[in-house]
């Protein structure tokens, strides 16, 4: 499972994905493993939590 | 001092000793299992992923139970302090087809330009590695290129129970299947050491051919999963494009750590993290530069928030909840959250706090 992020100081959506399971930020990079296991678990159908109101 | 210059197999000089024919042959990080950043011992492994020797990954789809160490036990008068030891702690001696154990290694694109896969000068590669078992009998070797999703397998054999012995693989290049010019996986080196018949069924693949799972494997490997009575070492591990096995290229602790530190670091208690600031009177921003540039933007995990101690105004607080942001290969903006407010725009520092198993890793294995 995974959620986005909010990103304070930009006001909008963080450049990263965090993993729930372990907390890890994992960021929008394709040659990251981590997040092309999320663009896996996404192409499956899997959507993830929106982040925090802030 | 006279020296014999060997095209092969390196430098012979008059006092007979043999040295590397080149500095940075050997194409495999950490081959003598000197760093272990993560740990030195885990027990209970059931599934894929880096424990203890960086650079090395173990395959395990339900074979077994495991513990894996950075082992001291190493063969006698040949340089290497370390192995990396799979000791079975739950068997499972009858695999179901789709099972499998194997302990990988795997070398990034950018690493194997020199190797001329996929050309007319495809380079022939000779791997060498020490190995010790209890569990004698043939064992297979891949090499897998996703690229252009080609492999190739040789079995070797271990001959006598519990000693060292040392093997050598060598095969052709491949001069089909081109290796991206990239950071992504460029080969993928794995020691089959248990196998259901998914991996096994068909002829085994001896010579460079598109990827296919029932050729990859030995119908004669052994299942290392059988006993709890079973264990493996290996150290000393070379691939050289070369014909011929050289001499293990020793490199200095420091340089082949930052060569591991491309893909993995971990720091931990009491290491000073990075400077900071109070952008607002909770959230504490700082931005850590990295060691040595990563792979690819690198994935940031904590222990745990509370982990972490935010010192300004000659105290401490301890952090409540942690994020990484702005993530490349070279830096990152850390993102503490105070558990008690302090005065906006107050300078800081971040601390991991004191005690084992406290930490912060940065992950940009293959």
């Amino acid at each position: 499972m995974y959620k986005k992020l909010n990103d304070l100081i930009e006001n909008q959506e963080a450049d990263v994905i965090l993993r729930l399971s372990d907390n890890a930020s994992i960021p929008k990079d394709e040659a990251n493993t981590d997040y092309q296991a999320y663009l896996e678990w996404v192409a499956e159908g899997n959507t993830p939590e929106e982040a925090d109101e802030t | 001092m006279s020296v014999a210059i060997n095209g092969t197999n390196g430098i012979t000089y008059n006092d007979g000793s043999l040295q590397p024919s080149a500095i940075g042959k050997n194409l495999i990080i950490n081959g003598n299992m000197a760093i272990a950043q993560r740990a030195t011992s885990v027990t209970g492994i059931t599934s894929a992923g880096y424990y203890t020797c960086d650079r090395w990954n173990i395959a395990n789809t339900t074979a077994g139970t495991w513990t894996q160490t950075q082992d001291t036990d190493v063969p006698t008068g040949q340089g290497f302090a370390t192995s990396i030891k799979m000791d079975c702690t739950t068997a499972d001696a009858s695999l179901a087809v789709g099972d499998q154990l194997g302990l990988e290694t795997r070398l990034e694109g950018l690493n194997c330009q020199q190797l001329e896969y996929g050309t007319a000068n495809a380079k022939s590669t000779t791997l060498s590695f020490w190995v010790k078992s209890n569990k004698t009998g043939v064992y297979t070797f891949e090499y897998f290129q996703p690229d252009s999703s080609r492999s190739i397998s040789q079995t070797y054999t271990i001959s006598v129970a519990n000693t060292w012995e040392k093997k050598t693989i060598t095969i052709d290049g491949d001069t089909s299947g081109a290796i991206n010019n990239d950071n992504g996986l460029g080969l993928l080196l794995k020691w089959w050491l248990a196998a259901g018949t998914n991996w096994t069924s068909g002829t085994l693949a001896t010579s460079w051919a598109t990827l296919s799972n029932p050729n990859r494997v030995s119908s004669s490997n052994v299942n290392l999963a059988d006993s709890t009575s079973n264990y493996i070492n290996i150290t000393g591990v070379q691939l050289e494009a070369n014909t011929t096995a050289t001499p293990f290229e020793n490199l200095q602790y420091g340089q082949q750590l930052a060569l591991c530190q491309r893909y993995y670091w971990r720091w931990t208690d009491e290491h000073a993290v990075s400077n900071a600031t109070f952008y607002s009177t909770v959230a504490v921003y700082g931005v850590l530069s990295f060691n040595t540039t990563m792979r690819a933007a690198p994935t940031f995990t904590v222990s745990a928030a509370a982990h972490f101690n935010i010192f300004n105004s000659a105290a401490a607080t301890a952090a409540s909840a942690f994020s990484a942001s702005r993530i490349t290969e070279n830096s990152a903006r850390l993102n503490f959250t105070a558990s008690s407010a302090r005065t906006q725009g107050q300078a800081a520092w971040v601390e991991i706090i004191t005690g084992a198993g406290k930490y912060i890793e940065s992950d940009a294995e293959l």
